[in-house]
């Protein structure tokens, strides 16, 4: 005897795979989305980014030596400088939150207040480099601002060991806009496939009286509701394994699968489904509830910061994205995925997992099985 | 299978759904109202009556998808309103819900598979789709069908756990003629293998071409119900005479002395029969231009039978 659930499982998962639009959004559309995101915003310049803090300043201009120095550097070509105020007590911190949404390298130089009079009066002045060792660009970074400053050194004093870059290391990822974004369509396929998915299989089916026959069967509601959740967790788990493959295989992502991400799509897989239900069910007609479906997944999906993150935001937008189920799986995701960041991965796994519950619950007991 | 018998009742186990006193009212609405009637083994029997007569929801009740308001319906001796009962029913019972339609992406051959495996019985695939002839067309999706063949589909896949009663609702509403005679078919091949079937139906010829048994349905009570010869001779009326298109000319054409004639369909005329009549009449016909003309006497149909119990016709949309 062949399971109820499975030949419901395998009725979906056969019409998923031969209808090519369910293909093309499922599988194409996020792909084509990477690589045109990728192109447009993932692929930085070729000069390396370097925040900058001149705090030798007098009377709010850089004195001579710090200037002639900034001009050297300026002069190589390499860099592009990014000049961070003086009066920034803390510019690592300050450089930690600027570079990722513009998607620069954290990397840091600090000119020290006094730096022109040592200088003058003959002292050995020390250079701050910030920077990640496992930056990619470090080495070659470093060798070029430790070039510029021995010859500048030389250049003013003629005494090239005056004047010392001191190397200090910095924990980042260099997390790069596609890396960023890899997630969130991972999010928005989720999203899409479970609200849509939901709809086709529940309003559609219904005004077949696909449902209605399946009702005058032995097959229950619970049974018919897990063979949908299982066939979205196949779906999930298809999505993200092929758009995590690409996106290695094309831009060099490379992310970490844990118990995170596991709990995510399962979480997804429930959550999206019951938002699909609810609707299908408030909604009567299918056509109708497709259009409803159209209208939650795609303020969400702008406001959940798939494309781009969420401090971007206006204020009152941030605050609407706090209620949007995706934020929570989209912020896991990347938690996962990409920052690494288990404790962040674990409260927003939580969540969704939660509003999972309460959507699957809901959407189960307002379907109506048997009489409408 | 011996799960699949249904539990004996004493005295009554021939009897494959009885229908006592049942009412449904969607609020105020009476949709069902306080009908009775009971179905044998191997028999055909036909709910025939007008759009939104209470055809659907009886059927629905007796499908265990809609609770009763009022009164009692069993099938195959089970209570539809007792829960462990509907699981029973569910075992045994063939549906074909009214404008049903398959998974589209499917193939016939998985359709029927993807039915038959809610089940834990079917009936061999391939067979059921020799019996809705529809073997050339068994590896096509359903979406690509044709009303006729997917209509077959669903018959098949109403079979699938052969079952003990079949409920087909509507089978053949929105198909065209030649559709219509292939369900047919198929109806009457169940029929010679002894299922009993629980037909739903607007169309009159439905009725009476393939049931031994009708109950005329109209605004949720039941006007009528017996064999269609039955209803035919008791509310059916008289013969008619029928003078194909003789025309306003062939009126004046008439022997005098006749019953009552009236021109119908744009130029025939009908005269209706008294017993006895139809000998003089044709005799007194023969001495007229009108011998030359098509002549025939057609017997009352059921359509006749719900004019002369409503008043009104049913449209071909059902209306
Ligand atoms: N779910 C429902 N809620 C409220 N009223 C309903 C519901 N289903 C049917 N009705 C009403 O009950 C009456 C009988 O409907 P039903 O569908 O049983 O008729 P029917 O004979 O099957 O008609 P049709 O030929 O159109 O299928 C109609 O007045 C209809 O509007
Ligand atoms: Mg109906």
């Amino acid at each position: 005897m062949r399971s109820r659930i499975y030949t419901i499982i395998s009725g979906h998962f056969k019409s998923w795979y031969r209808s090519k639009s369910n293909i093309f959004w499922t599988i194409a559309f996020p792909l084509l989305l990477i690589v045109l995101f990728g192109a447009i915003f993932g692929s930085g310049s070729t000069k390396f980014d370097l925040y900058l803090q001149n705090q030798d300043l007098n009377a709010n201009t850089p004195t001579l030596y710090s200037h002639g120095y900034i001009n050297a550097l300026n002069n190589t070509g390499a860099f592009n400088l990014h000049v961070v105020a003086a009066e920034q007590p803390d510019p690592l911190t300050y450089v930690k939150s600027d570079a990722q949404p513009h998607n620069r390298g954290q990397r840091l130089l600090v000119i020290p207040l006094g730096f022109n009079q040592t200088l003058k009066n003959g002292g050995n002045a020390t250079i701050q480099l910030y920077m990640d060792q496992s930056d990619q660009a470090s080495a070659s970074l470093a060798g070029i601002v430790r070039s510029v400053t021995i010859s500048y050194a030389a250049s003013i004093a003629g005494a090239p060991d005056h004047l010392i870059v001191q190397q200090v290391g910095i924990v980042t990822k260099n997390i790069r806009y596609i890396d960023f974004f890899i997630p969130g369509v991972i999010g928005m396929t989720l999203l899409t496939t479970g609200v849509f998915g939901a709809v086709n299989t529940n309003g559609r089916y219904r005004e077949l009286k696909i449902i209605k026959k399946l009702a005058t069967t032995p097959l229950s509601k619970i049974e018919w509701i897990l063979g949908m959740v299982g066939y979205q967790m196949i779906l999930a788990t298809i999505s993200l394994v092929v758009i995590l493959f690409f996106g290695y295989a094309i831009f060099g992502v490379t992310a970490t699968i844990d118990i995170y991400t596991v709990g995510l799509v399962v979480a997804a897989s429930l959550l999206f489904p019951g938002i699909g239900m609810v609707l299908a069910n408030f909604v009567k007609e299918a056509e109708s509830a497709d259009a409803a479906a159209n209208a939650i997944t795609f303020p969400m999906m702008f406001l959940a910061g798939t494309f781009w993150p969420r401090e971007t935001l206006p204020d009152i937008m941030k605050i609407i994205a706090n209620f949007m189920p995706l934020t929570y799986v989209n912020d896991g995701l990347r938690d996962a995925l990409i920052y690494a960041e288990p404790a962040q991965a674990l409260t927003n796994t939580l969540i969704a997992l939660g509003l999972a519950a309460f959507f699957i619950v809901l959407g189960s007991v307002l379907m109506n099985w048997k009489e409408e | 299978m011996s799960d699949n018998v249904p539990a004996p009742l004493p005295g009554q186990s021939d009897k494959v759904v009885q229908v006592d006193k049942l009412s449904k009212k969607y609020g105020d609405n009476v949709a069902v109202n306080d009908i009775s009637f009971s179905l044998t083994k191997g028999e055909v029997f036909a709910f025939l009556g007008p759009n939104g007569a209470g055809k659907t929801t009886t059927v629905e009740i007796l499908e265990c998808l809609r609770n009763p308001t009022g009164g009692h319906a069993r099938v195959l001796g089970y209570d539809v309103s007792k829960r462990s009962d509907q699981a029973e029913i569910r075992k045994r019972i063939g549906v074909l819900p009214q404008d049903f339609n398959a998974i589209d992406r499917l193939t016939v051959r998985e359709n029927i598979n993807y039915f038959g495996a809610m089940f834990k019985h079917q009936l061999d695939a391939d067979k059921l789709i020799e019996l809705v002839d529809l073997k050339d067309k068994r590896d096509e999706q359903f979406k690509k069908l044709s009303g006729g063949l997917k209509q077959r589909v669903g018959l098949a896949v109403s079979l699938v756990n052969d079952p003990y009663v079949v409920f087909l609702d509507e089978p053949t509403t929105g198909l065209d003629p030649r559709a219509r005679r292939d369900v047919w078919g198929v109806i009457e091949r169940l029929k010679s293998q002894g299922k009993t079937v629980f037909l739903t139906t607007h169309y009159m010829d439905e009725a009476e071409y393939l049931a031994d048994i009708v109950s005329i349905i109209d605004h949720g009570q039941i006007i009528a119900s017996g064999t269609p010869d039955q209803l035919i001779d008791s509310h059916g009326g008289k013969k008619t005479l029928i003078i194909r298109d003789a025309g306003e000319e062939g009126l004046k054409q008439l022997p005098p002395g006749l019953p009552k004639a009236e021109l119908r369909n744009a130029g025939d005329i009908a005269i209706p029969l008294h017993n006895g009549e139809l000998t003089n009449i044709l005799m007194s016909l023969g001495q007229t231009p009108l011998r030359d003309k098509e002549i025939e006497v057609r017997r009352p149909t059921l359509d006749d039978v719900f004019l002369n119990l409503t008043g009104r016709r049913v449209s071909e949309e059902g209306n």
